[in-house]
């Protein structure tokens, strides 16, 4: 990476704060088995909802699990979807933006109706639809997510496409006999790619709220692998008398995305310095 | 002005074929066979099979069944429930069916009152602490999901200070917690667009008149510059009364509240799929008419926006 740009980028305090909470996320979630003083799914039904103490440093859930290490596992759960939802999104999004915006005419009338479409879904309601045909599970997060967040992503690259293809060098290329995808893969892409990269480090904020929402309603992530969402599910009933599952795995969740966001934010304003809003 | 709506109106109708036809396939591709589910203790009574395939007109050709379910959504009865045996759908949703608009409304308005203040005092208070501070409250209230909130709150105001009940529908003091709850990313989100519009606002020329000629400085933010910015505001709020409507599954299942959202949720674990697909079709039919109203006011509001859509349309 560009050292200037990395410069530039941790100059900005709540960027640096961003990259330090998404790196020591990140960090959680490669090292779990390294970092985690149990194992996520070990039960132990006579030490259930257990006090903090040096054995289970956050004290233990309803079946007697360490509740510090699902939060760590839960990382790894949660960077996992959202990084699969990330990668499948901006493949199908990207190269349908690329399509769409560079042929135009009914291709990209085509293209741009079925995103309308699929927008005027609301994304709980599209989940609540795949979960009752493929049933809960991390399999329905990503499918539902993936249908939610490609047309955002295909409408914003098509746009970029569309600037882009006012430009000079495009009209040279085209004079020089390159073909469509090349064009569209070695000039138009590499210019486009910073606006996509901030769009996905923003992206990944709300994947993971997402993703933990559907865990939270039971409709993702299933017993016994932790996601953050179900573990706050489980805790709420017992939020008088022990607090601790819930409270912690909000805590978790907020830090984490805020990470993020902040680190969207950073890129944003590194990558074009006139865009800061402030 | 007729040209426009019925434009409008034409382009919502795919995505309501599309709902419908999704919505009709999702239910019969489902593995396992709904009247086995029903008859329990009775699977060998034969005769009662039949008579419930042929009652649930799941005997018909897949056409047949599809213009059946065509009329059952144009009468509002949705069909039979699977899990309440003989019901309608329609009456399986009757109790829940206003609860989630009547939060979404209430969410709303909340979040302007609540997102205009914060959002024009951080304008007036421009890069100084109230400003930042109120800033690190917008990204906290748009980065933590609603049920991570809702914990904090209901840890604090209601297992600790005891001051409102933990959840249940009915009383004013029970729809304190899940409106707040819905409020407050949308609280967020209204006081950063107030943001953006009064600092453009507060750079005009007759707001400078305003302050020349010694009018009051709360008269000039209120009645002359923040009047400005409520146009926009309003249209936006069209937009989050969409996603705030769609939060209230969140918060009807953390707070326990019957309404459509839960209802939505429990159906799927319930396997009773034509209220999972009812309530479905119902929020993407609520989006549509949103969507509608918000652009029929704009147009009111502005004739550029009509003009300009007849040309391109």
């Amino acid at each position: 990476m560009n050292p200037r740009f990395l410069r530039r980028l941790l100059a900005e305090r709540s960027g640096a704060v961003g990259v330090a909470i998404v790196l020591a996320v990140a960090l959680l979630a490669l090292l779990a088995p390294l970092l985690a003083p149990h194992s996520y799914d070990a039960t132990d039904l006579l030490n259930a909802w257990a006090p903090p103490d040096a054995v289970n440093p956050l004290g233990t859930d309803k079946l007697g699990r360490d509740i510090a290490s699902r939060l760590i596992y839960g990382a790894r759960v949660s960077l996992a979807v959202s990084l699969s939802v990330l990668a499948i999104t901006m493949l199908v999004g990207v190269t349908a933006g690329l399509i769409a915006g560079y042929l135009g005419g009914r291709v990209d009338a085509v293209v741009m109706r079925i995103v309308d479409i699929v927008l005027a879904f609301p994304e709980v309601v599209l989940a609540i639809l795949v979960a009752a045909v493929l049933g809960p599970g991390i399999l329905t997060v990503i499918v539902a997510l993936s249908l939610v967040w490609w047309p955002g992503i295909a409408r914003l690259t098509r746009s970029l496409v569309l600037a882009q293809k006012q430009e000079l060098y495009i009209d040279a290329a085209i004079a020089c006999g390159t073909r469509a995808p090349a064009i569209l893969r070695r000039h138009i892409l590499p210019n486009i790619a910073g606006a996509l990269l901030v769009r996905a480090s923003v992206g990944v904020g709300f994947i993971i709220m997402a993703e933990a929402t559907l865990s939270f309603l039971g409709l993702g992530v299933q017993e016994p692998v932790p996601s953050w969402g179900g573990m706050i599910r489980d805790g709420l009933p017992e939020l008088r008398s022990d607090p601790i599952l819930a409270v912690s795995g909000s805590v978790v969740i907020g830090v984490t995305i805020i990470g993020f966001n902040l680190l969207g934010d950073g890129l944003r304003d590194a990558l074009d310095p006139r865009l800061r809003r402030r | 002005m007729r040209r426009f709506l019925l434009g409008r109106i034409a382009g919502l109708v795919p995505v309501i074929i599309v709902a419908i036809v999704v919505t009709f396939a999702a239910v019969r591709a489902l593995p396992g066979d709904p009247v086995s589910v029903m008859l329990s203790d009775h699977s060998a009574d034969l005769d009662m099979a039949a008579r419930l395939r042929a009652e649930y007109g799941l005997d018909r050709p897949l056409t047949v069944q599809f213009v059946q379910y065509l009329g059952e959504i144009v009468t509002g009865r949705f069909g039979l429930s699977f899990r309440y045996v003989h019901m309608p759908v329609a009456q399986v949703l009757r109790d829940s069916l206003a609860i989630s608009p009547l939060l979404a409304l209430s969410a709303l308005s909340v979040a302007l009152v609540i997102g205009s203040l914060a959002g024009v005092q951080a304008a007036i208070h421009r890069n100084r602490p109230q400003d930042t501070a109120i800033i690190l409250a917008l990204v906290a209230g748009l980065s933590i999901p609603n049920f991570a909130v809702a914990t904090f709150l209901v840890y604090l105001l209601s297992v600790k200070l005891n001051a409102l009940p933990v959840a249940g529908w009915g009383t004013f003091r029970q729809a304190v917690l899940p409106v707040l709850v819905l409020a407050i990313p949308a609280s967020a989100y209204v006081a950063r667009l107030a943001r953006t519009f009064m600092l453009e606002v507060l750079q005009q020329d007759f707001v400078r008149t305003a302050r020349a000629k010694g009018l009051r400085e709360g008269l000039v933010i209120w009645r002359h510059a923040f009047r400005n910015t409520v146009p926009p505001l309003a249209t936006s709020a069209g937009v989050m009364l969409g996603g705030l409507l769609s939060n209230t599954v969140v918060v009807e299942t953390i707070f326990n509240i019957p309404g459509l959202g839960r209802l939505a949720v429990d159906s799927v674990f319930a396997r009773d799929y034509p209220v999972a697909m009812a309530v479905v079709l119902l929020f993407v039919l609520f989006y549509a008419g949103i969507s509608l109203l918000v652009d029929l006011v704009l147009a009111l509001a502005d004739p550029r926006i009509r003009e300009g859509l007849e040309v391109t349309a």
